[in-house]
């Protein structure tokens, strides 16, 4: 299966053939990958330097300009270090531009707190006039960055390095719209991006117990489908949320703001809420944070039993 | 004395407003005023001409400097400039391009005017456009991190369409020194050329270098900050102070 870096090369050489406004900058990671790009469009590639935050302000120059940038490199840097720049250079000024970060959350797990974000999406929300993607597969970093590249927004992919693994049918991954996974009736989990591998495995192993546990699978943060929330936790009135964000502002606090006032649910988050100091593989990271299979599943179960802590 | 009548022009807005900074336009309104006088080629009429020339005041709390030279040229009305930062106003104490035609940039956080200005200047190369980018940074703002990784990233890209000019003014050297600031900017690549900031001939000799070099010009003002009236020069608290009547009178005075 593809991995999410190789697509995002991929489609940037298919619409750069396509569109010439298209201009691709990176802070040197990823420049091998996107020599075929380079070459197919001459003059339209910088490997710029590692400078994050004047890259942004240069990004937001080209888009002045009226070119359509797309600006790279590990999510900390390209949105922590620089947010001032998304702020003041892209929001404030009404710019649209593209930002696809590799190494959200703690996909470089051996690399320790330094390279791990666990904020990006929240920071990237809090802008006017942003969509923040977190694409699961390299199919919907396809289908959702060929939908939305040209809008006159500030546009955020965070691209996994450990793909969920489940392919959807293309028309079914569309901007703002939550995919259903699996169909239950007893508890909702809501699955963000990779977490949707947990997500099914967990709801596999709560069947074991005859736990009827819905699945919804979100790829888009913002714009959020909260229809799709509602509907759900109407039918389960119980939901697990489990991203790879900071407790403190991701999907959770979009599935509270979605069923304010709506009466009874109950409700458990499985989120990011320390530095993980340590090191190990993804796996060995999504255990230490409590981001596991197992950790879903007793999640709904605490729910089911009424075990709310 | 240059442009007395812009330096009262700036005490006057400033002083109705009650926000402004005054030294910092004195400093540098002479400058802007020959850029938009004899440099810059765009057309009245259309703001957004695409083959234009861009100025952008990276240094942009020293806005009322810019404010009375575009009103000058009749790129903003004497409207404009009476509800300068007031209610309903469109022209604040910082610069906002969404709000302002002819204004470029929307700053006020240093450090941001001079990256997007090489952004600009990128863009004009990829799309064949001869517009040329002048940006106007202070010695101040010559701390931020992000002056120096966008003054590599010009001459990495050999941006002969960008010049700088850089507010030489001292202010930067009450509190982080630069021993010589001329030599940073070669030593990063660029043409420098030094000039007196508030002499007429000089200025006119800097600015005929503008896209001449080769690569991205440094115009390195040796101003003084809050030239035209005694009470305002050097660093002293008249940075962000409000005339209050007495001085007003005795600024317009002075500068009559």
């Amino acid at each position: 299966m593809k991995g999410l870096r190789e697509q995002f090369a991929d489609t940037m050489l298919r619409l750069g053939q396509q569109d010439d406004s298209l201009v691709v900058m990176v802070g040197d990671i990823s420049h091998g990958i996107l020599q075929p790009f380079a070459k197919a469009c001459p003059g339209r590639f910088f490997n710029i330097g590692i400078l994050e935050p004047s890259m942004v302000s240069v990004a937001a120059g080209f888009s002045k300009q009226g070119l359509t940038p797309v600006t790279h490199t590990i999510a900390p840097f390209l949105i922590e270090r620089s947010f001032e720049q998304l702020k003041l250079d892209f929001g404030y000024q009404h710019l649209a531009g593209n930002f696809i970060s590799v190494g959200g959350a703690f996909d470089y797990a051996q690399l320790g707190c330094s390279h791990h974000c666990y904020t990006d999406v929240s920071l990237m929300s809090h802008l006017p006039g942003s969509q923040v993607f977190c694409p699961g597969s390299a199919e919907e970093f396809d289908v959702l960055f060929s939908a939305e590249y040209r809008a006159s927004a500030i546009n955020y992919f965070r691209l996994t390095e450990n793909p969920h693994g489940v392919e959807f049918d293309r028309k079914d991954i569309q901007p703002g719209k939550i995919i259903c996974a699996r169909t239950g009736s007893e508890a909702t989990i809501v699955a963000l991006g990779p977490q949707l591998k947990n997500a099914l495995a967990a709801a596999e192993a709560l069947a074991k117990e005859n736990i009827d546990a819905e699945v919804l699978y979100v790829h888009s943060v913002k714009p959020f489908d909260s229809d799709a929330i509602v509907n759900s936790v109407a039918k389960t009135g119980r939901v697990v949320v489990v991203e790879e964000l900071s407790a403190q502002d991701g999907v959770y606090n979009a599935v509270l703001r979605a069923w304010n006032g709506r009466g009874k649910m109950q409700s458990k988050q499985l989120a990011i809420d320390h530095f993980i100091h340590g090191y190990g593989s993804y796996d060995d990271l999504c255990e230490r944070s409590g981001l596991s299979a197992s950790n879903i599943e007793q999640a709904v179960k605490s729910l089911v039993h009424h075990e709310v802590d | 004395m240059l442009n007395k009548s812009l330096r009262r022009r700036i005490v006057e807005i400033v002083t109705r407003a009650k926000e402004g900074h005054i030294p910092s336009s004195f400093s540098i309104v002479d400058v802007i005023e020959h850029i938009y006088g004899h440099v810059l080629r765009y057309d009245a009429s259309n703001p957004n001409w695409e083959q234009r020339d861009q100025f952008i005041l990276s240094k942009g709390h020293g806005c009322a400097g810019l404010y009375v030279v575009l009103e000058k040229y009749n790129l903003l009305s004497a409207d404009d400039l009476a509800n300068y930062s007031l209610k309903d106003g469109i022209l604040g104490g910082h610069p906002d391009r969404t709000t302002v035609p002819f204004v470029e940039a929307s700053t006020g956080s240093l450090g941001h005017g001079f990256p997007f200005s090489v952004g600009i200047a990128i863009a004009n190369k990829i799309k064949s456009l001869p517009g040329r980018v002048i940006t106007l940074v202070g010695d101040g703002e010559c701390h931020e991190g992000t002056i120096w990784e966008s003054a590599h990233i010009a001459a990495n890209q050999k941006l002969d369409n960008l010049t700088v000019v850089v507010d030489w003014n001292q202010s930067g050297a009450q509190l982080c020194p630069v021993d010589d600031l001329p030599a940073k900017w070669a030593a990063f690549g660029w043409d420098v050329h030094v000039f007196n900031g508030h002499d007429a001939a000089d200025i006119e000799n800097a600015f005929a270098k503008v896209g001449k070099v080769g690569k991205p010009l440094a115009l390195v003002a040796q101003n003084i900050k809050g030239f035209g009236a005694s009470l305002t020069e050097g660093h002293g608290p008249w940075h962000h102070r409000i005339p209050n009547d007495a001085e007003y009178k005795e600024l317009m005075e002075v500068l009559s």
